[in-house]
């Protein structure tokens, strides 16, 4: 699972039936210096299944791979699916 | 399965219903030197680990499944290990 920021979301006319009920978000993905309050995020931003309601702004944790498609009924093309939204982040890299 | 440190936590309320009650670190990848290498990643922790502690984080999905006892869970990387040296 990796944290990543909600900066968009995405609405579709017509779609794989085993995704009705979802939404669709832009996530950007945060990298150490992200995460630290330094520096911008570089790698590119995904799109990603959302049941829980995430919405813009919030910091959600994606899970990539085979595990994004295992909370589905039926086998579903998924990359990307959101399993937390975020509270707080405690990040304390040791400092150098 | 990857060495990294545990460089914080995070907590979350709303979240997958498989993952209710465990506790989520923030887990860096590391060389054996201490080196850092990529993003940060988030494992289950059953463990207990303490910050900047060494960990072993195993990427099996297999293992999350069993240990959350939920076969539909998108968990994927939990600590398996604390490493002593």
């Amino acid at each position: 699972m990796k944290l990543g920021k909600v900066i968009g979301k995405v609405t579709l006319s017509r779609q794989v039936d085993s995704f009705t009920g979802g939404r669709w978000l832009v996530v950007q993905p945060l990298n150490r210096e992200a995460l630290a309050g330094k520096g911008r995020p570089t790698e590119p931003s995904l799109v990603c299944y959302d049941n829980l309601g995430a919405g813009v702004g919030n910091i959600i944790g994606y899970v990539e791979g085979r595990e994004a498609a295992q909370p589905f009924e039926q086998e579903s093309p998924i990359d990307a699916y959101n399993a937390i939204i975020v509270d707080t982040i405690n990040y304390m890299p040791p400092k150098k | 399965m990857m060495l990294c440190r545990v460089d914080g936590n995070v907590t979350a309320t709303v979240k997958h219903k498989s993952a209710h009650g465990w506790r989520f670190v923030i887990c860096q990848p590391i060389t054996a030197d201490g080196v850092e290498i990529g993003s940060p990643t988030i494992a289950i922790d059953p463990l207990g680990s303490g910050l900047h502690s060494r960990v072993m984080v195993s990427t099996d999905g297999k293992h999350a499944t069993e240990l959350l006892n939920c076969r539909k869970t998108p968990i994927r990387n939990s600590v398996i290990g604390i490493i002593d040296t």
